[in-house]
């Protein structure tokens, strides 16, 4: 676990992760019924 | 939710403002208008193309002199360079948009703007990220061997070149503190035009890596005189779109709110780093944006009916805004944990400057 902070790579893993969690949330919750 | 007027669509309107905060934070810190990431990002609510077009210019018009205001207060703009690149760039753009004219007319279009986009976005991810690198290991030498270190730090040596280049008139940008022929502003600032008018972008992410490693600018300075150059530039795609009624001015307004706060936060953020972090980030931006489009486009190609795609470009969309943001945001925190000498992760100190 220690690897996702004290590597810039890791790091950089770790954020990409959160990020598309995140977006995914957004687009399931708020989203998806306004794509057509 | 919002009802908009233009559109005709029901937006949540925190989308919006979360959306002009995020493109204000990374437009803030790397010098760019975010168009790349915006606009897709509209289309995604909901908003037609055109629409989305015209409120993304807007929206950048008015962030770029939000940052541009702090990026001044914090000398970070040189305005001869600003000035020459803008002649420049006008007229490459122009030229830009006659050369995809004619590759449309020879039915090129599609294929070459493709084939265009990959590869001066790859090109100058790969560049950046190398010559980033290489720049933080010998940071990270420096600081072990107790070294001062300036805000600065480019192992490139393509500046030098440039800069040797004995055409008339040459000039002194006092601000970047170098001397250089005007021409080879002005040629940058139509190169990058060119490709901006060619590929159809705003050109930030092109003029920002060209302002560094041929001009021979800072990081910081490359990204305050940018920023200045979209004021100009992006002032004039927003009057033009508006007179077309491609603008959703209550979309704008919202977004403008979160951009008010964004772009501040991100202008400041860069006086907490030194140049390689600005540089690790603008090239983070460019992978991104390339995969982005390259996921947006596969999904257009297989007849837009595949839904695990469309949910993955959407995605795509949305989490590299907010990658980047979350980026410049964490780095700011382990600069202020460093600054007040908490721990942190062994990669900041070398891109944090320290407390003065």
């Amino acid at each position: 676990m220690r690897w996702f902070i004290d590597t810039m790579v890791g790091y950089w893993v770790l954020l990409l992760a959160i990020s598309l969690g995140l977006s995914a949330i957004v687009y399931e919750v708020f989203l998806k019924q306004l794509m057509r | 939710m919002f009802d908009f007027t233009v559109a005709g669509h029901v937006v949540p309107v925190f989308l919006l403002v979360l959306t002009g905060f995020t493109v204000g934070v990374v437009g803030g810190f790397i010098g760019v208008g975010g168009g790349y990431m915006v606009t897709p990002a509209l289309i995604v609510f909901g908003f037609p193309g055109y629409i989305a077009s015209g409120t993304d210019a807007c929206h950048i018009a008015g962030k770029a002199v939000i940052s541009s205001i702090r990026h001044r207060q914090l000398g970070n703009i040189d305005w001869t360079i600003a000035l020459g690149m803008v002649g420049g760039t006008m007229l490459g753009v122009e030229l830009g948009v006659r050369l995809l004219n004619y590759t449309k007319a020879i039915g090129l279009s599609g294929v070459t703007l493709l084939a265009a986009s990959v590869i001066v976005m790859i090109g100058l991810f790969v560049y950046t990220q190398l010559e980033t690198q290489k720049s933080h290991k010998k940071l990270e030498a420096d600081q072990k061997a107790g070294k001062e270190l300036g805000r600065e730090m480019k192992v490139s040596k393509m500046p030098l070149f440039f800069q040797r280049i004995p055409i008339m008139p040459i000039i002194k940008a006092k601000r970047a503190r170098l001397v250089i022929s005007m021409w080879v502003i002005v040629i940058v600032g139509m190169f990058t035009g060119v490709l901006a008018g060619f590929l159809g972008v705003g050109g930030g992410f092109i003029r920002v890596p060209s302002m560094i490693y041929v001009i021979g600018t800072t990081s910081h300075l490359a990204v305050g005189t940018d920023l200045v150059e979209i004021v100009v530039s992006g002032g004039y795609g927003a009057l033009r779109q508006s007179m077309s009624g491609n603008v959703d001015f209550m979309a704008v307004f919202f977004m403008i709110i979160g951009a008010m706060l964004g772009a501040q936060f991100g202008s400041l953020a860069t006086s907490f780093v030194r140049g390689p972090a600005i540089r690790y980030i603008l090239s983070y931006s460019l992978i991104l944006a390339t995969t982005g489009a390259f996921l947006r486009l596969i999904y257009v190609l297989t007849g837009a009916k595949i839904e695990w795609l469309s949910f993955i470009a959407v995605v795509f969309t949305l989490g590299e805004m907010v990658f980047l943001c979350l980026f410049i945001c964490t780095l700011v925190y382990f600069a202020v944990r460093y600054q007040h000498g908490k721990s942190c992760p062994a990669w900041v100190p070398p891109l944090v400057v320290q407390a003065s």
